[in-house]
Formats: structure tokens, C-alpha cells, sequence
């Protein structure tokens, strides 16, 4: 038995704490949990609000990266790509930013961006890159957190936000409607349409359009639009009209719209237009479909009315105030007898007329037109344009009209009395210019001018022609050594001395009062001349004879014709050689220095004469020949008194060229000839040659006695025989007297010399030869013309002789 | 580090009744405060180095959580951004066929440091001896998470180099996400929590069991 011993007590030492023993690096972990938490919650926290987006398709749409952008600001990435329930449709699901998503409003619009390349330009370029992203386009609303959303399969039209006015426009059909296609309003970009639709009775189309504030303004109840797509080109009764839009609208088509007439209220949102074809059927348009309070009118007509239409315009004075509404034709009975009479019933719009468009203008107009058509106002049918059968109705004021009043009746519309028209058969007219036209001798023309040029070609083909040229240049280098020769050169010196001394003799003379000597001496010679004239006269009753005379002499042409000439040309041929022999001798050549020294001499003597006393006998002597003149009037008034007795003369001629008919010519030709032989033998003698000799020896004499005159008491002499000369101007003047007879004589010569005249008439060889040879010179003339034409076209030719 | 020794009955620096130097190894008798040659307080064994293990232990698993949630690389090309997670990433690299790229990154990334957690909440378990385990496994077991803990550095690297050098802008460029800051937490707390055992409790243990029997 063991004595029980208390257990053996484990005694520990009161425990530490736990927190005492704590080492403080647990505060680590608890640091990194806070951190992680605080991440984990903000990551939570900036997760962002879940929304869905029911699209029709999820073309590029990628989770997790595909961005969801507002205003281009990135507020939100896809997170996943769903089918809805019966997979009719995608929904993306996609979390946005908190502050975005606090004020998504449940009209928010989504549409995902894409590269678009259209007409109108490049639309998202970025997206090329950065595939396509999810544009959210709302109006911000505070507290509405709306999730579930509807996508657009396009970018809307307008997106909320923007200000402006929608409208719809409605069309025949949808061919000048593209969704996107611009709205202009006078060439600037104010607006777009949306997709065109089928309006449900299916009779048009309709599309939504939407203007932008602040062009919305122009838009008003009286505004309409138009088509501008592409280009139009119409050729109406206004000629040809083309109009094109812009480039993008060319492709793309496009809308303008314009105010036509003033007036018009606000439009409110979703108000219908219609769309016209053209600009101009737009205008039109407000007087065929919009006149509400019209005055309706009605307008007879006897004549056609072909050409006219309803909708055809009213005018007045140019401005269309309305239109035809209809036409029909009645029978007339009134005057007894039944005529068909055209009836047109036409509208007036009061706006056009400046009126308010209510119901008081009707009575104004119609007012207006009954004091009007008393003052002469009329209806008549004119031509809507040149070339156009169309017709409109034109209100025209006729003052000298036949009197008539407007014809208002309670049941029908008043009508307008109206005249004749004067529209112009243009299509006539111009069948009969073309008439003209047509026969206009165009080929008979044609071939005179195709003759022309071939008688122009072959004449300038000629070679003679193209060897003149040479000719001529030869001769112009001969004329240039002639006159390049000294005598010649020193010529000019030596005049130049000689009119100086004559310049000083006629100096004197004016101081001398010649002049009025002078024309007193020619006083008388008019006189005389007047005279003469009369004479002449009486020549001219005179020759009213000479035909016959002139038969007579052609007869004895003939003759002469028969006789044999050649021979005679021969030797007078032969006779010109021998002179141009002559001519080319070295004694003729030297006669020039002959001469020089000849007029120097002269000017010498004229000194003289100077010096002497000779001015004064001058005049005296021409007092005399004053008094002679006097004495030739005369004479010429006793020739006048002579010359009646011309016809008689005339028929002593006849009588004389019938004599000469019967005359031997043949012998006296042959003499002749024989005559010129010898002729030509003297001239060919050497005797003749040695002629220019003596006659240079003789103008050496000359000279010198004039030498000696000089020396010698030549102003006593001049003196002297300027005495002499006043003599034999009284010899003159007694002379003249006896002229008469002398007339008589020189009559008998004109007779004789025409006789001789008359054998180089027409048809001679001489004359043909004559005409020849003047052709020639005028062919040489053309060819140194056309010469000198190319040498100024081309002077090189000179040098390289082409 | 005490040599191991290959004899099954050790005879440890506490039961020889000395204090070891844990710095330069130089043994003092007990009451010496400070290590005579280079100065470092002496202690016979840390007491509170099972705590800091463990706080750094739950530090380091904390932060790995937002390591494998979070992206690791944001990755911009051609203006498209991808955010790849680590476990992602891997999926990415054998979807394109690179398996071996994704072993390795796995093994980087996932496999070691889940090891590296398991094997230190292991080790400081059967220190307080509620695991059994030898002393000699349990030291081979500690050389073992030493060795690899700087190697599960490899992800952070690759994410930092790219991150420096691939910075074309539009391009291409590569940032860092949070989950590479975390990743780099994660594997620096479980290293510190690696170096805070204290390696001479690994004895204490064996020689506590084997006194009891």
C-alpha cells in the first residue's frame, strides 16, 4: 500500500494571450486582404450596368472587345452574343458605364458602325481597323435606367438630339428616291431622307425626310419639292432646258425644295409634301393643284382650238395667273343659224394677281375683269412657244376691240369675250424658206468655180510664166548698170543746180505779177476752149454720119487686110532692130554726158537770162500771147460757124473713102514697103551710125555756141528775139485769123487720118497682136507679182534660187 | 545551414545545451546575448518565426487570388486590346498549338507556387507537430522550396521585359495588368514566408517525437 500522493499537477504558468504574442506581422496579410478586397469591390463597382441590344444580326460584333460608343466616346463593351429565345433575332448582351447607364432613356437608339463607301462618301474609315462598333445615339434622361433596347439595322436618319423638322415626302414612285440622298435648298445640303416605303394602298411611295434647324424654317405649307437626281434635258415650248445637280446627287439622286409662292404657315412635324418631277412642274404645281379660292372663268372660241390643253397656262401680260381647267364645245344658236363654238373653262388664281387668297377676291377679280374687258380686255389663243403647237390663253388688252362686256351669269361662270388669234403658221414659213433654199443654182456654182480653179491651175502652170521671173531679173541687173553708171549718177546733181536757177527765174517772175498775166492769157484759152466745145458739138451731129462711113472704111480694111503686110511688119521689124542697134551704140550711151553738160549749159544761160533784164520782156510777150488767145476764141467761134458745114464734109469724106476703095493700094503697099526697105537700109547705113556721133558732135557745138552766147551780148539777143518772139505772137495773132481756112484743111486731114485709123480697128492684126502682147505683159506682171510674193513669203529663195 | 548529417540521432546545439549563431555559425554558451564574433542577437530558437510563416503564407495567398482573376498582360494590336489572364493565357497558348510555352507557363505560374503554398503550410504544420513527418524529409523538403522559390519569379519577368521593349504605340504594345503586381506579391510574400522559418524547429520536432517514445 502506497501512500496516496496527489497527482503530479502540470503546473503552466498563467497563459500569455494570444493577442500578447501576436507578432505584428499578421498585419501584412490583413493589409493584403483589404487591398485585394478594395480591388475586387472597385472592379465590381466599375463593372458597369448590364443592358441588351436586340439586333437583327451580329455582323463583326466580337464579346469583350466590340465597344459600345456615345458621342464616340467609348461607354461600354460588349460582354456576350445571344440568341433570343427563338432565335429569330441576336441579343447582345453589354455592360455600360454607370453614369451612362443612370440616364439611358428607353428610346436610346443602337446601331453598329460600319465601313460604308456610298455616294455621299466614306463613312467609318476607323472601323476598317478596329472592327465595328455599337453607336448609341439617346437624349440624356435623369433616372431612367431602361436595359433592354431594339437595335437599327442603319444610322438613323436623325438622331436624337438634333433640331430640325421631319417630314414626309410622297412620290408616284420610288425611282428618284435613295435612302441617304441629300435635300437641297438652293444648292446647300439642308437635310436627308430615310429609306423610301410602299404606302400601303400601294399606289406611291413615301419617305421619311428630315431638315435640319435652321434651314427647317424655309420650309412652309407653300413650299414644294423637287427631284434634282441626275440630269434632266427637256426640250419644251421654253427651248432646250438641261439642268444638272451636284455630282453626289447625280449619282445618288437628290431633293431640292424651294418656296414658290409667299405666304405659306409652319409645317408641323410628319407634314406630307408632294415630290415633282422637275423644278419647273414643282412650280407649276401651285397654280394647277393649289389654288384654293380660284375664279373660275369661261372663254368662247370660234376658231381651233387644237394645241390647247387643260392645264394649259393662263397669262396676263406675260405672268401666268392660272390655267385651263377644261375644254368642251356646245352648239350656238343664238344668231339664228348653229355654229359649234369651243368652250374652255379656265381658273384664275387671285395670289397670282396679288390678291388674298380668301373667298372677297373672287368679287374683286371679277370686277377687275368687267371695267378691264370694257377697256378692251380680251381672250385670245397664242403659241406657247416658237417651234410649239401647243396653245395657251393669253389676256390681252385690244383697245380698238369690238366693244363687249363680261358675261356674268347666276348659274355658270362669267364669260371672257375673246378675239382672234394671230398665231403665226411658223411651219409654212420655214417649208418656204427651205423652198428658196432648195433652189438656189448651188451646182451650176459649184462647177463655175471648179472651171475657174482649173483655168487659175493651168495658166500658173504655163512655163513661160515660170520663166519670167528670170527675164525680169535679168533686165532689172541691166536697168541697175544704167543707172549705176556715172553720168547717170551725176545727173540728179546737175538737175538739182538747173531747178534751182529755174526756181530763182520763177521767183522773179512772181515778183514780176506773171502770174495774173497768166491768167488773163488763160482767160482767153477757156474761151477758146468753149469754143472748141461747141465745135465739138457740132462734131458729134457730125458723126452721127459715120457709120456708115465706117462700113465704108471697114470695106476698104479689108482690102488693106488682103494686102500683103507681113512683108511690110517684116521690114518695119527689121527698121526696130536697126534702131535698137543704133540704140545699144556707144555714141548713144555717151549722149547722157552730152546732155549733162548740155543742161548745164542751159543753166548757165538761164543765169544769164536772170541777170539780163528778161522778166520784163516775158511779160510783155505774154500780154501777147494774151492777145493771141484772143484772136484762137475767135477763130474758134468762126470754126464753130465751120463745122456745120461737117456733115456736108462727111459726105465729101464718104465720097472719098469710096475713092480710096477703088484706089490701088496693092502698088501703094508695095511702095510703101519699098520705102521702109530703104528705110531701114539708111537706118542700117553706117552713115546712120555715125548719127549719134554728129549729134553728139553737134550737141558739143551746141554748147559751145552757147558758150559764145554767153560770152557774147546774149541778153542784148535774148532781148532781141523776145522782141521778135512778141512779133510773131501778133504773127500769131493775124494767123489765127486766116484759121478758118486752115480748119477746113485740118478736116480734111481728120478724114484721112481716120480713114488710116480705121485699119487698126477691131479684129485687126494689129489690134490682136496689140492684145496679145498686153497679155503677155499682164501674165508678166501676175507671174513679178506672185514673184515678189514668194520672195517675201520666203527671201532665202533669192539666195538658194528656189 | 547545420550539415544534416546522415546519423539517425543528431545531436542539436539546444540539447548540447549551446546556442548556434544562425549568421556565422559560431556556437556560444547560453547567456550571451549578442554573437561574439559577428554581433547578431542569439537565440536558441525563434519563437515567434511560426507566426510570421504563417501571416506571410496567408499575405502571399491573398494577393494570388486577384493574381489569377485579374489580367496579366493587356495586349494592343492593331488598336485591338486583349486582356489575357494567366490561366487564359495558357489556354491561348495550346489552343495555338505552342504546348511547351504552356507548360512552361503553367509550371511558372500555377504549379509552383499552389506547390510552394502547400509545401510551407506542410512544413510549419508538422513543425507544430501536427503532422508527422521525419526531420530529415521535412529538411529536404524546405531545401526544396528554397531552391525553387526564386524561379517562380519567371512569369514577372517576361511580363516586365515586354512590357519595356514591345511599345509601338498604335501597333502593337504590351502593359502590365494587376494581376502581374499581384503575381509579384504573391511569390516575394511566399519567399519572405520561406525565410522566415526558422530551419532549426525542423530538429526540435524529430527530437520531441522520439523523446516521447
Amino acid at each position: 500500500m502506497s501512500d496516496p500522493r496527489p497527482a503530479e499537477m502540470e503546473i503552466e504558468g498563467p497563459k500569455r494571450s494570444i493577442w500578447r504574442n501576436l507578432s505584428l506581422t499578421w498585419l501584412i496579410p490583413i493589409a493584403a486582404l483589404a487591398i485585394t478586397l478594395l480591388i475586387a469591390w472597385q472592379s465590381w463597382a466599375e463593372r458597369g450596368a448590364r443592358i441588351e441590344i436586340t439586333f437583327e444580326n451580329a455582323a463583326g460584333i466580337v464579346p469583350g472587345e466590340t465597344a459600345l460608343r456615345f458621342r464616340d466616346v467609348n461607354i461600354g463593351l460588349v460582354e456576350d452574343v445571344t440568341f433570343a429565345n427563338d432565335l429569330s433575332s441576336v441579343r447582345i448582351g453589354a455592360r455600360i458605364d454607370n453614369i451612362v447607364a443612370e440616364s439611358l432613356p428607353s428610346d436610346a437608339e443602337f446601331w453598329v458602325v460600319r465601313p460604308e463607301v456610298s455616294a455621299s462618301g466614306i463613312s467609318g474609315l476607323s472601323t476598317v481597323l478596329s472592327g465595328v462598333y455599337i453607336e448609341a445615339a439617346f437624349e440624356p434622361q435623369e433616372g431612367a435606367e431602361a436595359t433592354r433596347f431594339v437595335g437599327r439595322d442603319t444610322a438613323p436618319l436623325v438622331r436624337p438630339g438634333m433640331r430640325g423638322t421631319r417630314i414626309v415626302l410622297r412620290a408616284p414612285d420610288g425611282a428618284m428616291l435613295s435612302a441617304g440622298a441629300p435635300i437641297f435648298h438652293q444648292g446647300i445640303e439642308v437635310g436627308r431622307i430615310e429609306t423610301p416605303r410602299l404606302l400601303e394602298s400601294g399606289n406611291g411611295v413615301i419617305a421619311d425626310a428630315f431638315i435640319e434647324a435652321p434651314h427647317d424654317r424655309r420650309v412652309t405649307t407653300s413650299t414644294r419639292f423637287w427631284d434634282t437626281s441626275g440630269f434632266n434635258v427637256n426640250f419644251g415650248p421654253q427651248g432646250l432646258d438641261l439642268s444638272v445637280g451636284s455630282v453626289a446627287a447625280l449619282i445618288r439622286g437628290g431633293i431640292a425644295f424651294d418656296t414658290v409662292v409667299s405666304g405659306g404657315n409652319p409645317v408641323p412635324s410628319r407634314y406630307v409634301f408632294d415630290l415633282f418631277d422637275d423644278e419647273t412642274a414643282a412650280r407649276d404645281s401651285v397654280f394647277s393643284q393649289s389654288i384654293d379660292n380660284a375664279v373660275d372663268l369661261v372663254v368662247e372660241f370660234d376658231e381651233s382650238v387644237r394645241g390647247l390643253e387643260a392645264g394649259a397656262p393662263v397669262t396676263y401680260r406675260g405672268l401666268k395667273i392660272g390655267a385651263v381647267n377644261a375644254l368642251g364645245a356646245f352648239i350656238d344658236d343664238v344668231s339664228g343659224e348653229q355654229r359649234v363654238k369651243l368652250r374652255a373653262s379656265i381658273s384664275i388664281d387671285p395670289r397670282a394677281l396679288g390678291l388674298e387668297d380668301d373667298t372677297a377676291a373672287e368679287a374683286e377679280i371679277i370686277t377687275f375683269l368687267s371695267e378691264s374687258v370694257q377697256d378692251g380686255l380680251r381672250a385670245r389663243l397664242a403659241s406657247q412657244g416658237l417651234f410649239s403647237q401647243s396653245l395657251m390663253v393669253e389676256l390681252v388688252t385690244i383697245p380698238e376691240a369690238e366693244p363687249a362686256a363680261l358675261g356674268i351669269f347666276d348659274t355658270e361662270a362669267p364669260v371672257l369675250p375673246s378675239v382672234e388669234s394671230n398665231v403665226p403658221d411658223v411651219a409654212a414659213t420655214a417649208e418656204g424658206l427651205f423652198q428658196r433654199i432648195d433652189d438656189l443654182p448651188v451646182e451650176e456654182l459649184m462647177e463655175q468655180a471648179i472651171a475657174t480653179l482649173r483655168s487659175v491651175e493651168s495658166f500658173a502652170g504655163d512655163p513661160d510664166l515660170r520663166a519670167v521671173p528670170g527675164s525680169v531679173s535679168g533686165l532689172l541687173d541691166e536697168a541697175r548698170g544704167l543707172i549705176g553708171s556715172e553720168e547717170t549718177q551725176a545727173l540728179p546733181g546737175e538737175l538739182n543746180a538747173t531747178v534751182t536757177a529755174l526756181r530763182e527765174i520763177v521767183e522773179d517772175l512772181r515778183e514780176a505779177g506773171t502770174a495774173e498775166k497768166l491768167a488773163a492769157a488763160l482767160d482767153g484759152a477757156t474761151a477758146a476752149t468753149d469754143s472748141v466745145s461747141s465745135v465739138a458739138t457740132e462734131i458729134t451731129a457730125a458723126t452721127e454720119e459715120v457709120p456708115a462711113l465706117i462700113e465704108e472704111m471697114r470695106d476698104l480694111v479689108a482690102k488693106a487686110n488682103a494686102l500683103q503686110l507681113e512683108a511690110f511688119v517684116d521690114r518695119a521689124t527689121a527698121l526696130a532692130d536697126s534702131a535698137d542697134r543704133l540704140i545699144a551704140s556707144d555714141a548713144t550711151q555717151a549722149l547722157p554726158g552730152e546732155i549733162n553738160a548740155t543742161v548745164a549749159e542751159l543753166r548757165g544761160v538761164a543765169e544769164d537770162l536772170r541777170a539780163a533784164d528778161a522778166i520784163g520782156r516775158l511779160m510783155s510777150t505774154l500780154e501777147s500771147a494774151s492777145a493771141a488767145a484772143d484772136s484762137v476764141t475767135g477763130v474758134a467761134m468762126d470754126l464753130s460757124g465751120a463745122t456745120e458745114q461737117v456733115p456736108a464734109l462727111v459726105d465729101d469724106l464718104r465720097r472719098l473713102v469710096e475713092t480710096a476703095n477703088d484706089l490701088p493700094l496693092e502698088a501703094f503697099i508695095e511702095q510703101a514697103t519699098n520705102l521702109v526697105a530703104s528705110a531701114d537700109r539708111l537706118v542700117d547705113s553706117d552713115q546712120t551710125r555715125a548719127l549719134p556721133g554728129a549729134l553728139t558732135r553737134m550737141l558739143d557745138e551746141a554748147r559751145s555756141a552757147l558758150e559764145e552766147l554767153r560770152e557774147g551780148g546774149v541778153v542784148e539777143n535774148t532781148n532781141a528775139t523776145l522782141a521778135s518772139a512778141r512779133d510773131a505772137a501778133a504773127a500769131i495773132e493775124e494767123a489765127a485769123e486766116s484759121l478758118p481756112s486752115l480748119s477746113a484743111q485740118i478736116q480734111s486731114m481728120v478724114g484721112e487720118a481716120e480713114l488710116a485709123l480705121q485699119g487698126y480697128g477691131e479684129n485687126s492684126r494689129f489690134n490682136r497682136e496689140t492684145l496679145s502682147a498686153l497679155r503677155e505683159v499682164q501674165s508678166a506682171a501676175e507671174a513679178l507679182n506672185k514673184l515678189a510674193r514668194s520672195i517675201e513669203r520666203n527671201p532665202n529663195s533669192l539666195l538658194f534660187g528656189r | 545551414m547545420e550539415d544534416a548529417g546522415t546519423a539517425p540521432r543528431i545531436l542539436t546545439a539546444k540539447q548540447a545545451g549551446l546556442v548556434g549563431c544562425t549568421e556565422c555559425g559560431r556556437v556560444h554558451a547560453p547567456g550571451v546575448a549578442r554573437c561574439t564574433r559577428c554581433g547578431t542577437r542569439l537565440a536558441s530558437r525563434d519563437t515567434a518565426s511560426l507566426q510570421r510563416v504563417w501571416a506571410w503564407l496567408f499575405a502571399g495567398l491573398v494577393v494570388y487570388v486577384p493574381a489569377n482573376l485579374y489580367p496579366m498582360l493587356r495586349t494592343t494590336l492593331l488598336g485591338k486590346t486583349t486582356e489575357s489572364t494567366i490561366f487564359g493565357g495558357v489556354v491561348d497558348l495550346m489552343h495555338h498549338g505552342s504546348y511547351g510555352v504552356a507548360a512552361i507557363v503553367f509550371v511558372a505560374s500555377i504549379v509552383i507556387p499552389v506547390s510552394k503554398f502547400i509545401a510551407i503550410g506542410y512544413l510549419a504544420l508538422s513543425v507544430q507537430r501536427r503532422v508527422q513527418m521525419s526531420a530529415h524529409k521535412r529538411h529536404l523538403l524546405y531545401e526544396a522550396v528554397e531552391f525553387i522559390g526564386r524561379w517562380s519569379m519567371i512569369d514577372v519577368f517576361v511580363v516586365a521585359i515586354l512590357s519595356s521593349l514591345v511599345q509601338l504605340d498604335f501597333a502593337a504594345s504590351i502593359n502590365p495588368g494587376i494581376a502581374a503586381v499581384s503575381f509579384a506579391l504573391s511569390v516575394a510574400f511566399t519567399m519572405i514566408s520561406a525565410l522566415s522559418f526558422d530551419s532549426r524547429l525542423i530538429w526540435d520536432v524529430d527530437v520531441g517525437v522520439n523523446e516521447n517514445e
